[in-house]
C-alpha cells in the first residue's frame, strides 16, 4: 500500500463508526415527518435550492464524485446514468422514479414514501434539473396506498407553496410530477414494463437498446431511479459528494438501507454505510436469528442464498463482496432462512412468486417460470418427486437462466440454482424418502 | 460489415440483425416471434446465439491477442437473440456449438410443453413452423408430465378466422401485425404469465387486412374459415399468381385441392403488396365453387336455355353473325380481362368488321397519369395527398401509404430474401401523420391516420382541385369547397410543393369526371407531384395501353347497350340489372352472353357461354402503377369454361378461321410485336415495359344528372360476387346502403333493415347500415362493375323495406 492511499482517512463501514450518522431515515419513524412544514424545518429544499442556484451540469459531477450507485438492485452508477440524456432539444424529458418496490425482502422504499415523502420529492426536483426534465413520473405500487396518499398530500402541498409547478422554489426552473398507482404487477418495477404500464399500455418489458434516455415515457428521453436513490441525492447535493464517498467500500460509495426479514429479534430497516458486515446487521441491529439459521438471501428474492457461516456473515454488504461471493447486493433485503425450515418449500415459495408475476411475453419465463418449474414443485412437496426429477429440474433452471428477455426469470433461476448448490441433500431426502428433510409446522402461532 | 457465422464471413450493411447474417452466412438459426416488414422484438427465445465481438481499447484501437496478434473476441456473457441484436464490425456469432444447441433444444421443450400436439387433426400440418422447428432442433422426447394448458380450441376472433388458444406460441406476430401494418389495434395479448392468450374487446375484427394474421401465424392457432378443415397442406396445388380482385396487382398464392379453391394466401411481392393482402382477396374465393355455377354453354332453344356442347354454340353464334353487317356486332369485355383476352377480344372485332369494342368499366379520362407514381414511391413519399376512399378502392395502396407514415424505406433485399428481422422497425412507432392529407366527401378509414383531413360535397372533386391550384398559385378559395379550413389547405399545398417525392392517389370519384380528372392532373403538375391514379378493376391500365377501346365516342358500352349495337357479345358484365337496358336489350337480336353465372344479362341471352373466373386463367395484366404481371390458371375444375380467348378459339372455329388471340400464346405473339416483350417470359415478380403513352381520345358518355346527394362507392369485397361468398356475406351482412343516423330515424330504417331502393333506376337490395361516417343528407351505395364508383341518384321516397331487422326482445 503506497503512503497516499494509507494516508486517508479510513473510510467509514460501520454504523457504529463515530462519524457515521443515520441520514436518509432520520425522519422515519417520526410522528408528522410527512408533512411539509416538519420537513421545512429539519432543512427540507434546502439541497434543492442550492442545486437550482448551480448548473445541471454541476449537479451531474456531484453526483458522479459521491459514487452513488442506483438502489433499484442492478447498482448502475447514477451520475452515469443521467450524463446519457441526449443534448437538450424541443421534446419533452422525463425523470422517473420507480416506486414499484416488489421484490419479496425488499420494504426500503415504502416507508420514505409514508413517513418522508417530501425526501422524495426533493430528490426528483434535483434529478429533474439535472437532466433537463420538466416531469417527473412517480410510479408507486399500488399496494401503497397510504404511501401514495402521503405523496398526493405532499405533491399537492408542494404546489401551494411553490416547491412544484412553475419556478420551482422561486427559481426559474419548472416542474411538476405526475403521481400514477401502479394496479399490482411485480413486472412494472422492470424500467420499461413500468414506461408501458404507466402509457397505459400491457407491462412488458420493452426491448433495449433503445434505453430509456434514448425512448422512454411516451418514446421520450427519460431517466429513471429508485426512490432511495433520490433520496441520497438530496444528501449528496446537502453535504456534498465527498461526504457521501467518504462511506462505503471502493465500488460502492455512501450509506444505504438494509431490510432484515425472517426469525431475527428485531427486524425491519436499518441504515448503514456501504461494507458493513451482514454480521453487524443481523446481530448487533437486528439482535440477530431467534432461531438456529442455515441460510440467508442477501438482497432480495432473487439473489442468489449464502450459507450461514462465519465467513459469509462476515462479508461486507458491498457491490463487489456479493458479486465474489457469486450473488448480488440487489436491494439489501437480507432473508434469513432457519434451519429447521424445509429449504424447498422456502424456494417453492420464491418460486410461485415470480411463476405468478411472469409477464408472459417471452417463451422461457412463461412456460419454465410460470408454468413447468411450479408444477415441479409440487409434485416434489407432495412426496411424488424422483432424482430424475431433480435432473430434469436442474436443466431446465440451466435453460431459464440467461435465455429470457427480462431479468425476471433469472430472478426466478437463481435462487433455484444456488439452493441446488447449498442444499441439494434436503432435495434428495425430500424425493428419496417422500418426506422434507425439516417437517412442515406453523410458524406463525408458535 | 465483416461478420463471421461460424465458419462463414459475410460483409452486411451495419444496422443489420444478427439472424439476418446467419441466414446470409447460409446457416440457419430457429425462429418464430421474427417476421418479414415487422419488428423484431425477443419473444420467443429461439434465435439464441453465443456471440462475440471484439474491442478496442481507450484509444481506439482494436484489443489483440498476445499470442496470436489477432483482435480477442470477447464473448457475452448470456447467449444473445440474434433477431435484436444488430452485427457489430468484427462479431462472430455460433449457431453450432453444444451450448447453443442445448439452449435451442430447451426452448422448443419449453415451447411445447403447453402446445396440444394435435398435429394430426390440425390445418397447418405439413407447414408449421413449430413443427418443422422441433424437427430440426427439438430432443423428439418430452420431459413434462403435467397436464397441459386447456383453452379454447374454436374461438372465433370473426366470422373470417378462428384462433385455436391451445396452439398459441405467443409469438405476438399476429398482435404487433394489426398494430404495426394496418394501424388498427383489435388483438391483444390478456391475462399475464402462463395464463395469457391472444383475444379482442369484443367479438369481430374492425380492419381490411384481418386475413394476413392466418398467414404469419407460425403453428396452426390462427385458421382461415373458409379453409378450415378442409384440406391438408400436402393436398394442395400451390399456385402463385396475381388477384384480379383491384388495380393492385398483388401477388397472391392460390391453393386448390380436387379441382375446387380453398383457399388464397398472400404471395411475396416485395415491390408491390409486400406480404400482405387485404380480406377481400383473401376470402373472396368461395364463389369459385359455387353450386349455380355455368359449366356448360346454354343455347336458347323454344324459349329455354338447355345445355349444348361447345361447337353448337359456336356454330350458332357464328351462323346468326352472319345476318349482321360488321358495325351492327357490339364486344364488351370486362376492366378485369387479362391483355391476352383484350387481344382476343380486338381480333374478333376486327374480324367482324366492327368498331364497336369495348371494356368496362371504364371512365372518360384515362387511368395512366402523365407522371406515374410506383407503390415503391408511395411508400417513401413526404407528402401524400389522398381523394377518396383507398382502403376500399385498392387497399394495398392503403397500407403502402402506411409506410411512408412509419418512415422506413423498403428493406434491401439479402441473399436469403426480405431481412427477417429489420431492425429498423419498432412496436408503436410513432407515425408521420403529417405526411397525409385525406379528402373524400365522407368519413373514411384513412382519415384516422392523416394530419389532415378534408370533408367535400358529393361531386365537389373537380372544385376542391380548382380550389387547390388557386391555393397553389397564391390564391385563395372556398372552405366548403375544400372540405377542410383554408389554413389547413395552404399548409398542405406548401407541403405537397416543398416536398421531393410528392404523391397524389385518386380513384374511381376523381375518374367519374374529366374535368375533375383535368383538375387532378393540373394540379399535381402546381405543385410537382407525381399520380397514382386506381383505375377501376384489374386490368383497366392494361386495356387501355393496348387500345380495348371503342372507334369512336358513339361506340362504347354504354351506347353498344343503349341500342347500338344490334348484336352483343358481352363478358362478365350486366347491364340488364337495369330494368331500362334490359328491355332494350330483350329486343336485340343476338345477344351473346360469357358470364359465370346466370345474371339478369344472360337470362335475356340467346347464348350463354361458361367463364373462367380470375383464378383459372392465365394471362398478364398491368396493374396500376403500369407493371405487367403474370396471372396463373390454378387447377380448378371449372367444366367447359373458357376466358375470352378460349371463347374467341371457339368462334374462330366455328367460322372456319385462325383469329389472333385464340389461345394465350397466340395473344402474346401479337403483344410482342405491339410491345417488342415476350410475356411469356415475365416473372413472377412482372416487369414495367414502356407502352406507347396515349390519350384515350373518347370519352364515355355521359351519366344523367345527379339528383340527390348519393354516391356509388368502391368496396373492398366484388359486390357481384358477394352473395356467392358465404363468409364475407356473414361477416358484412351485405351490400349496404349506408346513411347517416338522423337520415334512418327521418325514414324510419334501423340498422340492418332490408331494403330495395333504385339506385340510377336499377332496383338494388341492401342492408341498411347507421354510420355517422356518413354525412347528414348523404347516403352510399356500393359499385358495380356496371355502376362503377361516382355520384349517383338514390331514390330514397321509393326505399322499400322489405325486411326488419330482427329484434332481440
Ligand atoms: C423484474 C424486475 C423488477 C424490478 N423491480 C424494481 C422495483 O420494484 N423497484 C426499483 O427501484 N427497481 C426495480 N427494478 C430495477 C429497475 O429496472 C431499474 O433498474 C431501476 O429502477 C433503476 O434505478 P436505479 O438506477 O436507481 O437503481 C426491477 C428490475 C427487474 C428486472
Ligand atoms: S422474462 Fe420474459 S416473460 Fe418473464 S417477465 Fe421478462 S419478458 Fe416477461
Ligand atoms: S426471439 Fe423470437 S426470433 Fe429471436
Amino acid at each position: 500500500m503506497s503512503d497516499a492511499v494509507a494516508d486517508r482517512p479510513k473510510p467509514i463501514v460501520s454504523r457504529f463508526d463515530p462519524r457515521f450518522e443515520v441520514t436518509l431515515y432520520r425522519h422515519v419513524g417520526v410522528a408528522g415527518s410527512h408533512t411539509l412544514p416538519y420537513y421545512r424545518e429539519h432543512g427540507g429544499y434546502e439541497a434543492a435550492k442550492r442545486a437550482l442556484t448551480t448548473s445541471p451540469s454541476a449537479v451531474i459531477d456531484e453526483v458522479k464524485t459521491s459514487g452513488l450507485r442506483g438502489r433499484g438492485g442492478a447498482g448502475f452508477p447514477t451520475g452515469i446514468k443521467w450524463s446519457f440524456m441526449p443534448p437538450a432539444d424541443e421534446r419533452q424529458r422525463f425523470i422517473v422514479c420507480n416506486a414499484d418496490e416488489s421484490e419479496p425482502g425488499s420494504f426500503k422504499d415504502r416507508y420514505f414514501m409514508e413517513d418522508d415523502p417530501h425526501q422524495v420529492i426533493e430528490g426528483m426536483i434535483i434529478a429533474g434539473f439535472a437532466i433537463g426534465a420538466t416531469r417527473g413520473v412517480l410510479y408507486v405500487r399500488g399496494e401503497y396506498y397510504l404511501a401514495y396518499e402521503r405523496l398526493r398530500e405532499a405533491i399537492a402541498a408542494c404546489h401551494a407553496e411553490g416547491i412544484l409547478g412553475r419556478g420551482v422554489l422561486g427559481s426559474s426552473f419548472d416542474f411538476d410530477i405526475i403521481l400514477h398507482r401502479g394496479a399490482g404487477a411485480y413486472i412494472c418495477g422492470e424500467e420499461t414494463a413500468l414506461m408501458n404500464s404507466f402509457e397505459g399500455l400491457r407491462a412488458n418489458p420493452r426491448l433495449k437498446p433503445p434505453f430509456p434516455a434514448q425512448a422512454g415515457v411516451y418514446g421520450l428521453p427519460s431517466t429513471i431511479n429508485n426512490v432511495e436513490t433520490f433520496a441520497s441525492v438530496v444528501h449528496i447535493m446537502a453535504k456534498g459528494g465527498a461526504w457521501y464517498a467518504a462511506m462505503g467500500t471502493d465500488d460502492s460509495k455512501g450509506t444505504k438501507l438494509y431490510q432484515v426479514s425472517g426469525p431475527v429479534a428485531r427486524p425491519g430497516v436499518y441504515e448503514l454505510p456501504m461494507g458493513a458486515t451482514f454480521r453487524e446487521l443481523i446481530f448487533d441491529l437486528a439482535g440477530g436469528p431467534t432461531m438456529p439459521a442455515k441460510a440467508f438471501i442477501p438482497g432480495g428474492s432473487s439473489t442468489p442464498m449464502l450459507p450461514w457461516t462465519d465467513e459469509t456473515l462476515d462479508l461486507p454488504m458491498d457491490y463487489g463482496s456479493m458479486a465474489k461471493a457469486g450473488t448480488m447486493l440487489g436491494t439489501g433485503g437480507v432473508i434469513v432462512i432457519p434451519e429447521a425450515k424445509c429449504m424447498v418449500d422456502a424456494i417453492y415459495n420464491i418460486v410461485r412468486f415470480y411463476a405468478h408475476e411472469s409477464c408472459g411475453k417471452c417463451t422461457p419465463c412463461r412456460e419454465g417460470v410460470a408454468t413447468w418449474l411450479p408444477k415441479m414443485y409440487q409434485k416434489l412437496l407432495a412426496g411424488l418427486g424422483t432424482r430424475e426429477d431433480l435432473v430434469v429440474m436442474e436443466d431446465m433452471v440451466r435453460n431459464m437462466r440467461g435465455t429470457a428477455f427480462c431479468p425476471l426469470a433469472d430472478a426466478c433461476a437463481m435462487p433455484v440454482q444456488a439452493s441446488f448448490k447449498y442444499f441439494r441433500h434436503e432435495y434428495e431426502h425430500l424425493v428419496d424418502h417422500g418426506e422434507p428433510l425439516h417437517a412442515r409446522r406453523d410458524w406463525w402461532s408458535a | 460489415m465483416k461478420v463471421t457465422v461460424n465458419d462463414v464471413e459475410v460483409d452486411l450493411a451495419p444496422g443489420t440483425s444478427a439472424i439476418d447474417a446467419v441466414f446470409a452466412a447460409g446457416y440457419d438459426v430457429p425462429y418464430f416471434c421474427s417476421q418479414e416488414y415487422m419488428s423484431p422484438v425477443g419473444a420467443c427465445r429461439m434465435c439464441l446465439a453465443k456471440v462475440g465481438a471484439p474491442r478496442k481499447d481507450r484509444d481506439g484501437n482494436w484489443i489483440l491477442d498476445d499470442e496470436t496478434g489477432e483482435r480477442t473476441i470477447f464473448a457475452f456473457p448470456a447467449l444473445l437473440a440474434t433477431c435484436t441484436s444488430a452485427l457489430s464490425e468484427g462479431m462472430v456469432i455460433d449457431t453450432l456449438s453444444e451450448e447453443v444447441k442445448h439452449a435451442q433444444n430447451g426452448m422448443i421443450e419449453f415451447t411445447l410443453i403447453n402446445h396440444p400436439l394435435d398435429c394430426p387433426v390440425c390445418d397447418k400440418g405439413g407447414a408449421c413452423e413449430l413443427q418443422d422447428r422441433s424437427y430440426e432442433y427439438g430432443s423428439g422426447r418430452s420431459r413434462f408430465e403435467f397436464t397441459k394448458r386447456h383453452q379454447e380450441k374454436h374461438h372465433p376472433l370473426s366470422d373470417l378466422i378462428t384462433l385455436d388458444r391451445e396452439r398459441c406460441i405467443h409469438c405476438k406476430r399476429c398482435v404487433r401485425y394489426f398494430e404495426e401494418v394496418p394501424g388498427d389495434e383489435v388483438l391483444d395479448f390478456i391475462d399475464r404469465g402462463g395464463h395469457t392468450y391472444i383475444g379482442t374487446v369484443e367479438h369481430g375484427l374492425p380492419s381490411n387486412f384481418t386475413g394476413n394474421i392466418t398467414d404469419i401465424c407460425p403453428v396452426g392457432a390462427l385458421l382461415d374459415a373458409t379453409s378450415r378443415f378442409r384440406g391438408r397442406n400436402w393436398e394442395y396445388d400451390h399456385t402463385a399468381s396475381v388477384s384480379l380482385d383491384d388495380a393492385s396487382g398483388s401477388a397472391v398464392v392460390v391453393d386448390a385441392r380436387t379441382g375446387r379453391i380453398e383457399r388464397i394466401k398472400a404471395g411475396l411481392h416485395p415491390e408491390v403488396n409486400k406480404s400482405w393482402i387485404d380480406d377481400g382477396i383473401r376470402f373472396g374465393h368461395e364463389y369459385t365453387a359455387d353450386p349455380e355455377r355455368i359449366t356448360r354453354p346454354l343455347l336458347r332453344k323454344d324459349g329455354e336455355l338447355v345445355e349444348v356442347p361447345w361447337p353448337e354454340a359456336a356454330a350458332f353464334v357464328a351462323e346468326r353473325l352472319k345476318e349482321f353487317s360488321g358495325k351492327d356486332v357490339g364486344v364488351c369485355i370486362r376492366a378485369d380481362a387479362t391483355l391476352e383476352e383484350g387481344v382476343a377480344a380486338l381480333a374478333l372485332a376486327e374480324h367482324l368488321g366492327t368498331g364497336q369494342v369495348d371494356h368496362a368499366p371504364r371512365y372518360g379520362p384515362t387511368v395512366m397519369p402523365p407522371a406515374q407514381a410506383t407503390l415503391q414511391e408511395l411508400a417513401v413519399s413526404d407528402a401524400i395527398f389522398v381523394v377518396g376512399d383507398v382502403s376500399e378502392e385498392v387497399p394495398a395502396v392503403d397500407l403502402r401509404i402506411k409506410d411512408a407514415l412509419r418512415g422506413v424505406t423498403p428493406p434491401p433485399l439479402l441473399p436469403h430474401g426480405v431481412p427477417i428481422a429489420d431492425l429498423r422497425l419498432k412496436e408503436r412507432m410513432p407515425r408521420k401523420r403529417e405526411i397525409l392529407c385525406v379528402a373524400a366527401p365522407y368519413r373514411v378509414d384513412l382519415m384516422r391516420h392523416a394530419g389532415t383531413v378534408a370533408r367535400y360535397d358529393v361531386g365537389g372533386e373537380e372544385t376542391l382541385f380548382r380550389g387547390l391550384i388557386a391555393i397553389a398559385e397564391g390564391g385563395s378559395a372556398d372552405e366548403r369547397v375544400l372540405g377542410m379550413t383554408l389554413a389547413a389547405a395552404k399548409a398542405f399545398v406548401d407541403r405537397l410543393r416543398a416536398a421531393k417525392k410528392a404523391v397524389i392517389v385518386t380513384g374511381g370519384f376523381v375518374l367519374s369526371s374529366q374535368a375533375a380528372a383535368d383538375a387532378a392532373e393540373r394540379f399535381a403538375r402546381a405543385v410537382g407531384a407525381r399520380q397514382l391514379v386506381l383505375g377501376p378493376m384489374a386490368n383497366a391500365y392494361g386495356l387501355e395501353a393496348i387500345g380495348v377501346l371503342p372507334s369512336h365516342a358513339r361506340y362504347d358500352y354504354a351506347s353498344m347497350v343503349a341500342g347500338g349495337a344490334k348484336a352483343l357479345l358481352i363478358s362478365n358484365l350486366d347491364p340488364a340489372a337495369d330494368p331500362a337496358v334490359a328491355e332494350r336489350l330483350a329486343e336485340s337480336r343476338l345477344l351473346v352472353v360469357h358470364d359465370m353465372f346466370m345474371t339478369a344479362t344472360a337470362r335475356l341471352a340467346h347464348v350463354v357461354l361458361p367463364a373462367k373466373s380470375g383464378f383459372e386463367k392465365d394471362g398478364t395484366v398491368v396493374n396500376l402503377e403500369g407493371r405487367f404481371m403474370p396471372v396463373r390458371a390454378a387447377p380448378v375444375d371449372a367444366g367447359e369454361a373458357v376466358d375470352v380467348t378460349g371463347l374467341v378459339r371457339e368462334l374462330g372455329l366455328a367460322f372456319g378461321v385462325r383469329i389472333e388471340g385464340r389461345s394465350v400464346r397466340s395473344a402474346r405473339r401479337s403483344l410482342r410485336k405491339t410491345l417488342g416483350t415476350d410475356l411469356e417470359e415475365l416473372t413472377g415478380l412482372g416487369a414495367f415495359v414502356a407502352l406507347p403513352r396515349r390519350r384515350v381520345a373518347v370519352s364515355v358518355a355521359a351519366r344523367p344528372g345527379v339528383r340527390g346527394r348519393a354516391l356509388r362507392v368502391p368496396t373492398m369485397v366484388r359486390q357481384e360476387y358477394l352473395l356467392r361468398n358465404p363468409h364475407l356475406l356473414a361477416t358484412l351482412g351485405g351490400p349496404a346502403l349506408r346513411l347517416h343516423p338522423d337520415d334512418a330515424r327521418t325514414r324510419a330504417l334501423s340498422h340492418d333493415d332490408e331494403v330495395t331502393v333504385r339506385v340510377d333506376g336499377v332496383p338494388r337490395r341492401l342492408r341498411v347500415y347507421v354510420t355517422d361516417a356518413m354525412p347528414s343528407g348523404v347516403v352510399s351505395v356500393p359499385a358495380l362493375p356496371d355502376a362503377p364508383a361516382g355520384p349517383a341518384d338514390v331514390d330514397l321516397d321509393g326505399i322499400v323495406v322489405e325486411r326488419r331487422r330482427l329484434e332481440v326482445a
